[in-house]
């Protein structure tokens, strides 16, 4: 399987960079191109990364879920969810699917979740509040997560610092997949 | 790409009923609905409907003839500008017979509806309230709208070309967001910046034509319920996945709007980047006009000074619209209107305003770049990072501030 997929990208950001960003003489095209490097220099980051990181999406949000339906019990909101969960059990071991059905299985699992939040108000008080209680966390590592995914396109000057995406998904040679806290 | 659940082939082809589902879950003012319901239709054409630019002079010039009943004008240096990301713009020169029958030549700017844009909006509201802030604030002049396809394949509006630059030389922010002005024009520029949103606010806009705009009534919550509607109605229609705490944000915002007094024009863009100036410092056009809508003052003071919009000088200071201080900006402003600025209010509009730039970088702008219906297709793309860094603001505000989240 040569030439590995960095290399590719690597003699494309030269080739961009050092032969047509010095031969364009229209601020337009100019423009273009850097952004075209900018993209390239992301890709050669994150390529070698996209199916762990789904891979770590579908443990947390099937997580997640698991106990949210324990916590909804008795709320018609969470029969989807169930039936969604059942189907993920039923399936192949997440790690032996293709890409493309990870990354669906898992845009399913989000669907449920954000149609659950959608009828939050619906749910009592004391129900609604172990709800945010649960999420809360999950948030602040759904935005680590998304930040250090995009990281290297710059844009973020958010005062706490940005995990590098490496660390973030793997711990002793390995994809860290946190387990279910007592 | 994208395609796997049911609610993403729906957004990728819109069924009838799902158009009709979703207008009638997100109710918004009827001018904004029909260029909504609009786009969804477009986007079911695929790439049938990307812009052709090929014939635009012969048909522009087709259409002043008749516009001016002047079938001798020359229209000529027809040129299309690479800025703009939510709109096609062309830069022309037209002769013609003014009002007062001399034949003259005047640079003009043609502004044009993509097949899809990171906002969709109706030329003839931008054109209407233009027209009303003559004489209020600087704008361009407009002198022909057309809010229907026909006539160039898309709607337009035709407004005189401003001589004046939007950033100072050497900048490099695209959009002039996050930009920072060096201390010479900030000294010159930031008190305008702060009067012309006064001027704005103040305007008496019962007196003009707005046919195209929804009044929201005094006391009630109806101009940010309409906004919310919108947004949230655009996150809907497309966003390629969910995001919970968009979803949580979402609800968060429906539950908390605050009451509107005395609702006012609000520019819906106001920052860096969407005003021109002279060689001498002066401002002397307020432009991207097209989400202004009826509604509550804080909406534009929170956009212009948020953190999101602003840039850090070197002494550590961040600076509205990487101009002026957010409290001396405020404190301004009350002083030229006479406003109340409600702190829990302002707090509401940075939870919005944050929410909504974040779901034009990660929603919008990606369904524009995946439909490759823009000219600028490579930078919506990489808009995804500032839109993460939107979410990450939403739920560090909220969390922050001891709200549920």
């Amino acid at each position: 399987m040569q030439p590995e997929i960095s290399q590719f990208l690597s003699s494309m950001k030269k080739a961009i960079e050092q032969v047509v960003l010095a031969n364009l003489t229209d601020r337009f095209a100019q423009d273009q191109a850097g952004m075209i490097v900018g993209t390239l220099g992301f890709l050669q980051g994150v390529q070698d990364k996209a199916f762990h990181y789904e891979l770590l999406e579908n443990h947390l949000y099937r997580q997640l879920l698991g106990d949210l339906v324990a916590l909804v019990a008795d709320h018609d909101a969470v029969a989807p969810i169930r039936a969604q969960l059942a189907a993920e059990s039923a399936a192949p071991e997440a790690h032996l699917r293709p890409y493309r059905a990870l990354r669906g299985a898992n845009e399913m699992l989000r669907e449920q979740l954000a149609a659950l939040i959608h009828r939050q108000a619906e749910l009592p008080t004391a129900t609604a509040e172990a709800l945010d209680t649960r999420l809360r966390p999950f948030f602040k590592d759904l935005q680590l997560r998304e930040r250090a995914w995009v990281r290297a396109l710059g844009f973020d000057s958010l005062p706490d610092p940005v995990p590098d995406l490496d660390a973030l998904l793997y711990r002793d040679g390995r994809l860290h997949l946190p387990a279910k806290e007592a | 790409m994208a395609q796997d659940t049911l609610t993403q082939q729906l957004r990728a082809s819109p069924t009838d009923a799902w158009i009709r589902d979703i207008r009638q879950r997100y109710p918004v003012e009827p001018a904004i609905d029909e260029v909504m319901t609009r786009k969804l239709v477009n986007r079911r054409k695929g790439l049938e409907h990307v812009s052709d630019f090929s014939g635009l002079h012969e048909r522009l010039t087709a259409y002043l003839q008749r516009a001016t009943d002047q079938p001798q004008l020359s229209l000529a240096n027809l040129k299309r500008l690479s800025g703009g990301a939510s709109k096609e713009q062309f830069t022309f020169d037209l002769t013609w017979k003014d009002a007062s029958n001399q034949r003259v030549t005047r640079p003009l700017i043609l502004r044009m509806d993509p097949s899809e844009s990171v906002v969709e909006t109706h030329r003839l509201r931008e054109a209407q309230i233009l027209k009303a802030m003559v004489g209020q604030v600087p704008v361009p002049e407009v002198l022909w709208v057309d809010p229907e396809p026909d006539a160039l394949g898309h709607p337009f509006l035709i407004a005189g070309f401003l001589q004046g630059t939007v950033m100072p030389e050497g900048t490099t922010k695209a959009s002039g967001v996050g930009l920072m002005f060096p201390e010479k024009y900030r000294n010159a520029l930031g008190g305008q910046f702060v009067d012309h949103m006064a001027g704005i606010h103040t305007l008496d806009w019962r007196r003009h034509d707005l046919s195209a705009f929804a009044k929201p009534a005094p006391g009630t919550v109806d101009g940010t319920q309409w906004t919310v509607a919108l947004w949230e109605r655009v996150w809907q229609e497309d966003t390629f996945e969910a995001h919970p705490v968009m979803e949580y944000a979402a609800e968060w915002l429906r539950r908390n709007m605050p009451v509107i007094d005395q609702p006012v024009v609000v520019h819906g863009d106001y920052r860096s980047g969407n005003f021109m100036f002279t060689p001498d410092l002066r401002i002397n056009a307020i432009l991207d006009w097209e989400l202004a809508h009826l509604g509550d003052h804080h909406e534009d003071l929170s956009w212009a000074s948020m953190t999101l919009t602003g840039a850090v000088a070197d002494d550590g200071t961040r600076l509205a619209s990487g101009m002026i201080p957010r409290e001396r900006f405020f404190e301004r402003y009350r002083e030229l209107t006479g406003f109340e600025i409600d702190p829990r209010t302002i707090f509401y509009f940075d939870v919005f305003n944050a929410w909504k730039l974040g779901l034009i970088c990660m929603a919008t702008s990606l369904r524009a770049a995946y439909g490759r219906r823009t000219h600028l297709d490579a930078m919506m793309n990489l808009l995804t990072g500032l839109g993460y860094v939107c979410v990450a603001t939403v739920q560090d505000l909220l969390a922050g501030q001891g709200r549920r989240l």
